[in-house]
């Protein structure tokens, strides 16, 4: 066993948003060799359709371009897009994994000069803006898009659309024949940043996510609030395109709930706090109201809620709403419950609703190996052998301070795997 | 000083469109006569493998040593123009030129003299750059000082052995285990968060104890920090009076804290009998040992009363002003000490919000089902003494109430032991130098507190962020320290748990080991992370002027017995605030320096007052300003062909001399872009921002002296996601110099 | 003798949590509240109570006993179960205002004259007896509950239901003389009395 562990110095990275990116940069600028794998076509994850972030209100991207710098510059990492992993087998340093990679339709030789996305007119719907709008079939993921590269929609290949997307590149970079791969490579040790997904807002009945055009998911917020977002930055109502300007935030929307998410998801009391900003940002006379159950926002967060709380356009009602009913003559979510701080009964009219919807560890495309020791709530916190390691919100609901504290961390584990395998193989 | 066997490239690709609205022909011309480059080649699609290959089989065959690759932004297809051996500089003709200029045959003449500008600077630029060597240096430490022997401390000290470093650990108390020794049990950290778990801290002790690689010092404290990463020499004061040294590579700070003052809180009860804090508390259970806690009168408690953010999240400036985090989990926690051995015995937790996030509900949870009883309520006076009595608003029920309780508990929050606040520090030294006596008194007082006792100019203790805690201001980058080498764990960065403190712990030692790596090699830490390339002065032109030394963020410029800078280029950062502080321009970097944006300053063609063509340099942040410039033009958005961009480091790189230079040579204006500054400041240089700004703000006499309007300077906050701003500001500033006419200097440069 | 109450009283001291965990069926949930009040807000009969279940919990937890059995809250619960399918802590609460009602029943707080305590006790009244619940008589026991004029009025008030049943063979006026009963009431007497008696030793009421 020692001469196969031995041969095994490298740290494969699954998931290239802010955590796998931090885990991979940091042991790659410690020497180390690392494989970053990221499923979509481009590094950046969740954080990169963020628009700020709590509590310096300071732009993803800015942290993204660093860190998309220090990949360029660093040898150490190699990263892989459109990839996902398909089965580990092994132990805590010595790891055979079996990558798939999905066709881009798009080879290195692109320029991301744009003259694919202008020959084709199919569009499919935009992921970057949770579907929000619509991009065209041959697109840049978004502006930081790391590779600096364009896809191909799968939809387009085999059509007249995607041959005039091949006609257009004068680099010969669209290669419609491009296959799905099947790669295998050896490791020692796996650091698993898979990232969470916001939970289905259709499941909670009540607040009518499915049914009530002007009832959204936080995440949809921060998109309408982005000035790269479907509206440029205006609060617009999905519903009617009117501007929003008494808008209701539900807190809890899934989490500590035991019909739904038994976890306390952690982030989106401040992410609230910080949509409310957004909301004064957008119109100094728009109004939010944050119906809560607790405002958890812990440490030195808690500057930014009484800052908030000094705001007069905001307010606070301790009530986990029981229900979203619709006003049919304007198409206003009205929200029922009772504040239980003293025992109001209230059914308030809104004209938009922000669900903070909770967070739950990704499964799509993610398939751990059986070794992965997962919590209550499905969240990684280890694996039995030791040389497989969660990071960031793939281990717990983090925000992405904490997230990138824990890929740090995670990291640092990895090392030591690696050097006890070379250490085993010295001795 | 380049060598003479230097020979420089110039590479024009004229793919992505570029070759059918440039004249390539004009830009060769250019590098050619202007430029003066041996080399001159285009290329369809340079950065295709055939075009790489062209350029790497001239560095291999034609002994070129200098490239001027114009293509696109320096930020695209940076692998594929990544040539290790040569230095390279790049010419943005793609997102700074023909993707921004309007379209249409009447841009034709701007966009032509925009593009060739840019070749002139990029050839000026290449000609004053020197490939940075790095400095390895063999005998550099990678030993690891752990400072702190609580769980923090220890988690480090293992971690860092675990990954094969020698680490020395300094504890002053006489034992490990910090605080966590005083503790009966933690949080759960792993599902099924339903039970209070041993600390471990002792068997943790014995493991760090036992391990080879861990050297102890107890009783000891640091007496003196100096040198750098890689070469930090430790002084450790030990009880005995003896003083030991040891050679380090990098330090990990885990200090930890001290609670609140209980005494503080006499409306909470806080001093009175049976009225303890969530320490105390430990205490009596741990003396307990898992039967009947008792209370220090030696009755058993039967009815316990837990009072949270005693003295934290106060706004009334009396208090802690913050959140400690665990205080709602720790409460919880003693709460089922009692119902674990007694479920009759009662137990009340009375809080305004309960902050037990993420799989904390869990334990919520269980301490419910365990029979432990929450309260939303805001406590307003607790009475000690035989007989406890808390007295609260009942938020929920809207009235008043008071519960007697055997004994009552205070979740205080937790204070940093992060050493001495440099501020204080600063105002201290400088009144003691001044000979105030008790500003004496007082700078002996903070060097007992200071717990690393750095030799650094700028203080003995890394610098603190706020309340006290010496965290990270950055969001993504939370070990992002603004000490080389130096990094902060657990509740002396922020307040937090042990289980958060312990994950903290292994990532500031992941850090460290990595700093101690690159000291080594010569490499620069984060931001600018691999970088080789470290500043270097011409002391004979210095004046002493100490500048350099003040402005430095991270504290990397010592001064020498003469009093001139000292560089210390293993805390240096390569942000270039020194060089850009220098008066008299004596410091610079091999690849970034007075010079190389100098002469690109004075490489572009600067038209007559009759052409009506004016001539914007704009100096714009590499992070921040210069990528929301490439998204105005991936966006496609125009922006006036009259501006000419350069990338720095960061606006404190900026010196002054640019600009006169700039304005003296007939530029009709200046726009500095860089970031946010103030309180949520984005620099990651600390203050470049903040420092450029100050710094231009006394140069509105030099330009009254030159006869020009302030307004021909300009500065600009610009974040990286403001590429339509950008462009809106650009075409704003230019249409505000046109109305003022040309600069009064044209013509003199 | 001492009552009911009074012994419940002395043996809970002044814990009455612990008072509806030991006697109150489902009464061990009322702990597990954390007071998102998404109960209240769920309740179809929300705005006729004076306190929400949430609020009931939180008052059985500050100890407010007579406050909580003499409230005729538990008694407007129509058992839609709307509260209990929401609540993010899944406590039975539907089950809990029941075994509340019936627990101040048992120990003479509830409020006197609750119409719907009277048809419950009616109810189980006729059942018990009978071992079925005569429709009639249940009926008649309602209208004339506030005595016979006002009886009358009510049964004029409903003659109209009233008639519809009888034509749809849902009530058979001859039941005022005897009404059927099940075959063996005196073993349903005897199954409740024991089930009764296990309960109370249960709930140490015995």
């Amino acid at each position: 066993m020692t001469a196969s562990i031995a041969t095994n110095q490298t740290i494969l990275v699954v998931g290239g948003g802010i955590a796998g990116m931090t885990a991979a940069l940091e042991a790659a600028e410690c020497g180390k060799q690392v494989i970053l794998v990221e499923k979509s076509p481009t590094l950046g994850g969740r954080t990169s359709m963020l628009y700020r972030y709590f509590p310096k209100m300071c732009f993803p991207t800015c942290g993204l371009e660093i860190n998309l710098r220090r990949l360029r510059g660093n040898p150490n990492v190699r990263v892989m897009t459109m990839t996902e992993v398909s089965a580990v087998t092994g132990s805590r340093g010595d790891y055979n994994v079996t990558l798939k990679v999905q066709p881009r339709y798009i080879n290195e030789s692109c320029t991301a000069c744009g003259d694919c996305g202008k020959a084709v007119t199919a569009e499919v719907p935009n992921v970057a803006n949770y579907g929000l709008d619509k991009v065209k079939a041959a697109y840049l993921p978004h502006g930081m898009a790391y590779p600096q590269r364009y896809v191909i929609d799968p939809s387009i290949v085999g059509t007249p659309e995607g041959e005039a997307a091949k006609a257009a590149c004068k680099f010969g970079a669209v290669d419609l024949g491009m296959q799905e791969e099947t790669l295998e490579l050896k490791v020692g040790s796996v650091v698993w940043a898979t990232g969470w997904r916001p939970y289905d807002a259709n499941k909670i009945q009540p607040y009518g996510y499915d049914r009530f055009a002007n009832v959204i998911t936080s995440l949809e917020f921060e998109r309408l609030c982005d000035p790269q977002g479907p509206t440029g930055g205006k609060i617009l109502r999905p519903g009617d395109g009117k501007e929003a300007k008494n808008i209701a935030f539900i807190q809890c929307a899934g989490s500590r709930d035991e019909n739904h998410l038994r976890h306390c998801s952690r982030i989106c009391c401040m992410a609230t706090l910080k949509h409310t900003q957004y909301v004064r940002e957008a119109n100094a006379e728009a109004k939010s109201t944050v119906y809560y159950i607790d405002i958890r926002v812990i440490d030195r967060l808690e500057d930014f809620y009484q800052n908030v709380q000094k705001d007069p356009n905001v307010s606070f009602v301790k009530s986990k709403v029981a229900r979203v009913a619709l006003n049919e003559a304007n198409d206003n979510p009205i929200l029922h419950g009772v504040d239980t701080e003293g025992y109001h009964r209230y059914a308030t009219e809104h004209d938009l609703v922000v669900l903070a919807v909770g967070m739950e560890p990704e499964v799509v495309g993610v398939k751990l190996p059986e070794d992965i020791v997962l919590d209550s709530s499905n969240f990684i916190e280890g694996s039995k052998s030791g040389g497989m390691f969660g990071a960031g919100s793939a281990a717990s609901p983090l925000d992405v301070n904490r997230a990138v504290q824990s890929a740090t961390a995670a990291a640092m584990r990895s090392i030591q795997v690696i050097h006890k395998t070379a250490s085993t193989e010295a001795a | 000083m380049n060598a003479p066997a230097n020979k420089f490239a110039a590479y024009i690709c004229s793919g992505c469109g570029l070759g059918d609205v440039l004249k390539i022909a004009g830009l060769e011309k250019v590098a050619k006569t202007e430029g003066k480059m041996a080399v001159i080649k285009t290329h369809p699609f340079l950065c295709n493998a055939e075009g790489v290959k062209m350029i790497q089989d001239d560095i291999a065959n034609d002994g070129v040593t200098h490239l001027c690759i114009a293509a696109c932004s320096r930020r695209a297809k940076a692998e594929a123009f990544t040539f290790p051996t040569v230095a390279v500089a790049r010419a943005n003709l793609r997102e700074g030129v023909t993707w921004i200029v309007a379209e249409g045959a009447d841009h034709d003449e701007v966009r032509q003299e925009m593009a060739e500008d840019y070749v002139r600077m990029g050839c000026a630029e290449v000609k004053k750059l020197i490939l940075p060597g790095g400095n390895k240096k063999e005998s550099s430490s990678k030993k690891i000082l752990v400072v702190g022997g609580g769980m923090s401390g220890m988690t480090a000290a293992q971690a860092a052995a675990d990954a094969g470093y020698e680490v020395v650990l300094v504890e002053k108390t006489g034992a490990l285990g910090g605080f966590a020794n005083q503790m009966w049990k933690r949080m759960p950290f792993n599902a099924p968060h339903a039970d209070a778990q041993p600390t471990g801290a002792t068997e943790l002790a014995a493991q760090v104890s036992a391990n080879p690689k861990i050297k102890v010092y107890l009783n000891s404290t640091v007496a003196e920090t100096a040198g750098a990463p890689g070469r930090f020499a430790i002084k450790i004061a030990q009880e005995s009076g003896s003083i030991s040294e040891e050679l380090c590579g990098a330090i990990v700070q885990a200090s930890g804290f001290s609670t609140y003052d209980i005494t503080k809180l006499p409306e909470l009860g806080g001093g009175q009998p049976n009225v303890v804090d969530q320490a105390g508390l430990e205490a009596l259970a741990k003396a307990a040992n898992g039967g009947p806690i008792k209370r220090a009168d030696g009755k058993e408690v039967k009815s316990v009363v837990f009072v949270q953010c005693a003295g934290q999240r106060d706004d009334s400036g009396t208090h802690l002003p913050y959140c400690s985090g665990h205080c709602c989990g720790t409460s919880i926690k003693q709460a089922t000490y009692f119902k674990d051995q007694n479920p009759d015995i009662d137990t009340a937790i009375i809080f305004d919000d309960l902050r037990v996030p993420g799989m904390g509900e869990d334990f919520y949870r269980s301490a419910q089902t365990k029979g432990v009883t929450f309260t939303k309520g805001k406590t307003s006076k607790v009475t000690g003494g035989e007989s406890c009595s808390v007295t609260f608003k009942d938020l929920i029920l809207d009235e008043e109430n008071t519960i007697p309780a055997d004994l009552v508990v205070l979740a205080t929050g937790q204070v940093p032991n992060a050493g001495v606040e440099l501020d204080d520090w600063t105002a201290t030294v400088a009144a003691a130098d001044n000979g105030d006596e008790a500003a004496k008194e007082k700078k002996t007082a903070l060097q007992k507190i200071s717990v690393l006792n750095m030799n650094y100019r700028q203080g003995p203790d890394i610098p603190q962020l706020k309340y006290g805690f010496a965290d990270s201001h950055f969001i993504c980058f939370p070990y992002e320290t603004r000490r080389t080498g130096i990094y902060a764990a657990g509740p002396m960065r922020r307040p937090m748990d042990m289980h958060q403190a312990t994950e903290d712990a292994v990532g500031a030692t992941m850090k460290a080991i990595q700093a101690a790596e690159n000291a080594a090699l010569g490499r620069a830490a984060h931001p600018r992370a691999w970088d080789l390339s470290f500043p270097t002065a011409r002391l004979e032109g210095c004046t002493q002027c100490k500048r350099c030394t003040v402005e430095c963020p991270f504290g990397a410029i010592d001064e020498d017995e003469r009093r001139f800078p000292l560089f210390n280029e293993e805390r240096c950062r390569r942000c270039g605030t020194c060089m850009g502080a220098c008066p008299v321009r004596v410091i610079s970097f091999e690849n970034y320096s007075c010079d190389t944006v100098g002469m690109q300053v004075k490489a572009v063609n600067v038209p007559d007052e009759d052409e009506e063509k004016p001539r914007i340099l704009i100096l714009a942040c590499e992070n921040d300003a210069y990528p929301a410039l490439d998204m105005a033009g991936m966006q496609r958005l125009t922006y006036s062909a009259f501006v000419r961009v350069i990338p720095v480091r960061c606006l404190g790189s900026v010196n002054t001399i640019w600009i006169t230079d700039a304005l003296g040579a007939g530029y009709d204006g200046v726009m500095m872009m860089g970031c946010q500054k103030g309180e949520n400041y984005q620099c990651h240089f600390v203050k470049g921002s903040e420092m450029a700004y100050y710094r231009l703000s006394k140069i509105g006499d030099t330009l009254k002296g030159m006869g020009l309007e302030p307004e021909r300077m300009q500065t600009y906050e610009i974040a990286i996601t403001d590429g339509a701003r950008v462009a809106g500001l650009i075409n704003e500033y230019v249409a505000q110099l046109v109305e003022m006419g040309p600069s009064p200097m044209k013509g003199f440069g | 003798m001492t009552t009911a109450n009074e012994t419940a009283v002395a043996k809970y001291r002044n814990n009455f949590l612990k008072e509806v965990e030991a006697t109150v069926e489902e009464g061990h949930w009322v702990k597990m509240c954390m007071q998102c009040g998404v109960c209240a807000g769920s309740c179809p009969f929300g705005p006729h109570w004076e306190h929400s279940p949430q609020k009931i919990f939180m008052m059985i937890r500050a100890g407010k006993r007579e406050e909580v059995l003499k409230s005729d809250s538990m008694w407007m619960c129509t058992s839609c179960y709307n509260c209990m399918v929401r609540c993010p802590r899944e406590l039975p609460i539907t089950h809990i205002m029941h075994g509340l009602a019936n627990y101040a029943y048992r120990l003479g707080l509830s409020p006197k004259g609750q119409p719907n305590q009277v048809i419950a006790k009616l109810f189980w009244e006729s059942a018990l007896k009978y071992g079925r619940v005569n429709e009639l008589k249940f009926s008649l026991a309602m209208y004339f509950r506030d005595g016979f004029v006002q009886g009358v009025k009510n049964a004029l008030a409903m003659q109209g239901v009233g008639l519809g049943l009888v034509k749809a063979g849902r009530l058979n006026p001859m039941e005022i003389i005897s009404g059927h009963t099940c075959k063996d009431t005196s073993g349903i007497h005897k199954m409740i009395a024991k089930a009764r008696e296990i309960e109370d030793r249960r709930r140490g009421l015995a």
